[in-house]
């Protein structure tokens, strides 16, 4: 098929621009080649005194006010450092909450009004190729190359969402990777342990894999005596990520070099049963429940198994939850691929500082986002209880007031999986094929559609989404995408 | 010489001296409504006829008129979308049942009604209350009361005696049910008025005569009222059916088009393409079918009104 004159079958100038394109993804790899900010000096521990100075220095003389584009409920991690930065440079700070969903939206509309109402913004990791594409955003490569101390990145412990086609659009301010939650009570009495034992031969235990899980919460769901084997998302906006995560534990990309969609194959048909089956022992609101009615329902403590961030932390580890100081955590769970285990942790959300190109003071709004973003700031920003940052810098897993929030034994976790997160699909038209992909996994799980059919209805509509956005284009940065998976799990999906 | 005055020399009417003078009088007292209308109507139309045949969005950096013409690829794969599809037949269905059913109980109520009796104002201010609530207020409503654990669940529970937690909202079957309630109990009301108003403007002179004649009830309603009242019903249900082929606000509360698409009608299917994902193209292209299938519906349904007329 082609469209507007352009052929996509395999030709031998599509075989040289893919070659070309698989070598430019090589480069542009954060950490494979010199980024430009590495032939700075800056001091990584001294990085928010020195964005302070240089905003005062460029501020002087002048009143500079910036406005910072939020998700609502994020202002008691913006805020503290916003009163600081405002106190060191004299640059007025104001704020623009938005509902939580619908920020990326705000902000590609004023890619489209170019009203200037605001300087920053925060979306969500997973909108920035299409803002970038719609050039709304700022590239920061010059400010980088200007300001950015080298270890800066390094630092962080999850980066591939800052990247754009190799560019950087953004800074990561908040550790969304996907964790385990389990009921320790469950899983260390004896008896139940006893009688798992006897019907699979093998001892219950932070699961491994996803078979392991599964059977797991088979054991512990009595939904007659009040108990049910998981919490874990069900609705149409969530179902998506988990099956994700079960996908690449199988061992497979969601899309081969020439962009043609994987997530149809025998893996990820298996991969969409086993998440239909597991449906069968959670909890009934699992289907309906959002957010917040996911983490109150886990923290009745009559549920096995949960999965979510660290905001799902923070409330099951306060008063309002019964399993406080009761739970068990693991990394998402892998599959065996070949004979050795496969983990694939998965980065799905998070929020990014990123600079309006709209902006009047492009330069201090970047220099703001480092500040906001050093390991000294961003310290302060994640320690709020109620808000949304959690951990994603070495120095805030030290943090004695961070470990309160979130205790010891999970942060061990998150920054485990905080390393060696797969990302999400950071592709221009993010949205349109997840909600393609969650409308057709919601439809199969409530039993509308087989899981083939499903997935091939979604692979046709990722086809097209790809042929709409441009095959070449699109191609370009899911290789780059591709060599930012995690090195050992980049050599073992196909 | 005076406006409009005759040539002497060649009888014929002189023009006016330049600009807007120039339009005869009659012409430019309806130009300014012309104009609007133009701007207005043509404009937008204009706009979103060229936006069909792009695939704009502010993704692409570029302003609208700017966009890339790729003609008719977008009703290609408006045909080949499933989702767009099944968005159109599903909202046909919800117009057919809601309109069939609010008709239905439309009629029922305004013959109640025909009679003078006691409290009888009171009684309409009450039947037409639920049209004054807000939509998304009384979607709110349905939204509690289908919930797992709401008052619906819980009168079942009450009335097997064992505990009943039906998701509702969740099951592909089931999730419209729930909206389309919400839609005929808001806007049976509006139905229920204009046909109250159609049975109290009969001529009665048919009416008694086949009274006096010993017609029954039964055979009046359907032999004489109906066939006189058709005209309103057919105003009543093409209103109501515009109206309802928009149908969003309960849809949007209730379950955002979910289960797996399976409450998606064809606003909500445009409100996520157009206000989430900002395929303006796409969603002009598929606007226009959708206007193209309205009024197809709109003649069908004017057909009896012609008849009548």
């Amino acid at each position: 098929m082609s469209q507007n004159g352009r052929r996509f079958g395999p030709t031998r100038r599509d075989f040289l621009l893919r070659s070309a394109m698989g070598a430019t993804a090589f480069a542009m790899a954060p950490g494979l080649l010199a980024r430009p900010g590495m032939a700075q000096s800056s001091d990584l521990a001294n990085v928010h005194k020195t964005a302070a100075e240089a905003a005062k220095k460029l501020a002087e003389g002048r009143s500079v006010k910036l406005t910072i584009m939020q998700p609502s409920g994020s202002l008691g991690n913006v805020k503290p450092v916003a009163d600081r930065f405002m106190a060191e440079t004299g640059v007025t700070i104001e704020y623009l909450e938005v509902p939580l969903g619908e920020i990326t939206q705000k902000i590609l509309l004023e890619a489209v009004s170019k009203s200037g109402s605001f300087d920053l913004a925060l979306p969500a990791t997973f909108g920035i190729p299409d803002l970038a594409e719609s050039g709304i955003l700022v590239n920061l490569d010059q400010y980088a190359l200007k300001y950015e101390p080298k270890d800066f990145q390094d630092d962080a412990l999850y980066t591939i969402g800052d990247y754009y086609k190799g560019s950087l659009y953004g800074y990561q301010t908040d550790g969304d990777t996907y964790v385990m939650f389990y009921n320790q009570d469950w899983l260390n009495n004896d008896v139940e342990g006893k009688g798992f034992a006897d019907k699979h031969g093998w001892a219950l235990k932070v699961p491994d894999t996803w078979e392991e899980l599964d059977a797991m919460m088979a054991w512990f769901h009595r939904p007659d005596k009040g108990m049910y084997g998981g919490a874990l998302f069900r609705t149409q906006y969530f179902i998506a990520w988990e099956w994700w995560g079960r996908f690449h534990a199988k061992g497979f990309y969601p899309l081969d070099d020439d962009l043609n969609p994987q997530i149809n194959n025998d893996a990820g048909v298996q991969a969409l049963e086993e998440l239909i089956q597991a449906s069968q022992h959670l909890y009934p609101g699992a289907k309906t429940n959002g957010l917040f009615e996911n983490f109150e329902a886990f923290g009745q403590g009559d549920k096995f198994a949960n999965i979510g961030w660290g905001g799902t932390q923070k409330f099951l580890n306060s008063d309002k939850s019964k399993l406080k100081g009761k739970m068990a955590f693991g990394p998402m769970p892998g599959g065996m691929v070949g004979d050795k285990l496969l983990r694939t942790p998965y980065f799905n959300w998070g929020w990014n500082y990123v600079v309006s190109s709209v902006s009047s003071e492009p330069e201090i709004a970047y220099l703001y986002s480092l500040y906001a973003c050093s390991p000294a700031m961003s310290t302060i920003a994640v320690r709020d209880p109620g808000g949304y940052f959690d951990p994603y810098r070495g120095a805030h897993y030290e943090d004695g007031e961070i470990e309160a929030t979130y205790s010891r034994p999970f942060l061990e976790v998150h920054k485990e999986s905080m390393r060696n997160s797969i990302p999400d699909l950071y592709l221009k038209g993010q949205g349109e094929y997840f909600d393609e992909l969650r409308v057709n996994l919601a439809a199969a799980d409530a039993g509308s559609k087989t899981a083939k059919q499903a997935l091939d209805d979604t692979a046709r509509s990722w086809e097209r989404i790809t042929r709409r956005m441009g095959k070449r284009s699109q191609a370009v940065q899911w290789n780059f995408l591709k060599s930012s998976y995690p090195a050992n799990i980049r050599s073992r999906l196909k | 010489m005076t406006e409009g005055a005759l040539d002497s020399k060649t009888n014929a009417r002189t023009p006016r001296s330049g600009g807007l003078l120039r339009i005869p009088f009659n012409i430019a007292l309806v130009v300014p409504a012309q104009l609007t209308v133009m701007v207005v109507v043509v404009v937008p139309t204009l706009i979103v006829l060229w936006l069909a045949i792009t695939d704009w969005q502010p993704t692409q950096a570029v302003p609208w008129y700017h966009a890339e013409p790729i003609w008719f690829w977008n009703f290609y794969d408006l045909w080949y979308d499933s989702r767009f599809v099944n968005a159109v037949l599903r909202t046909l269905f919800v117009v057919a049942a809601c309109i069939a059913i609010e008709l239905v109980l439309a009629l029922g109520l305004a013959l109640l009604f025909i009679e003078d009796w006691a409290w009888k104002k009171l009684a309409v201010s009450v039947v037409i209350l639920p049209m004054m609530i807000i939509p998304v207020d009384a979607a709110n409503a349905f939204f509690m009361l289908f919930n797992e654990r709401g008052p619906i669940n819980h009168l079942i529970s009450l009335a097997i005696g064992q505990p009943y937690e039906f998701s509702w909202l969740s099951h592909p079957t089931w999730a419209m049910l729930p909206i389309m309630l919400a839609e005929i109990w808001q806007w049976t009301p509006l139905m229920f008025l204009l046909v109250l108003t159609g049975l109290t403007s009969l001529p009665q002179n048919q009416i008694r005569a086949a009274v006096v004649l010993g017609a029954s009830p039964v055979r009046i309603f359907f032999r004489i009222m109906l066939p006189l009242l058709a005209p309103v019903i057919a105003i009543a249900v093409l209103i109501r059916s515009i109206e309802t082929f928009k149908i969003f606000d309960p849809v949007y509360i209730l379950t955002r088009g979910q289960p797996g698409g399976a409450t998606e009608t064809i606003s909500m299917f445009m409100y996520n393409s157009a206000f989430v994902y900002f395929r303006f193209g796409y969603t002009a292209a598929a606007a226009l079918i959708v206007l193209v299938v309205v009024i197809s519906i709109c003649i069908a349904l004017s057909k009896p009104l012609k008849r009548h007329g």
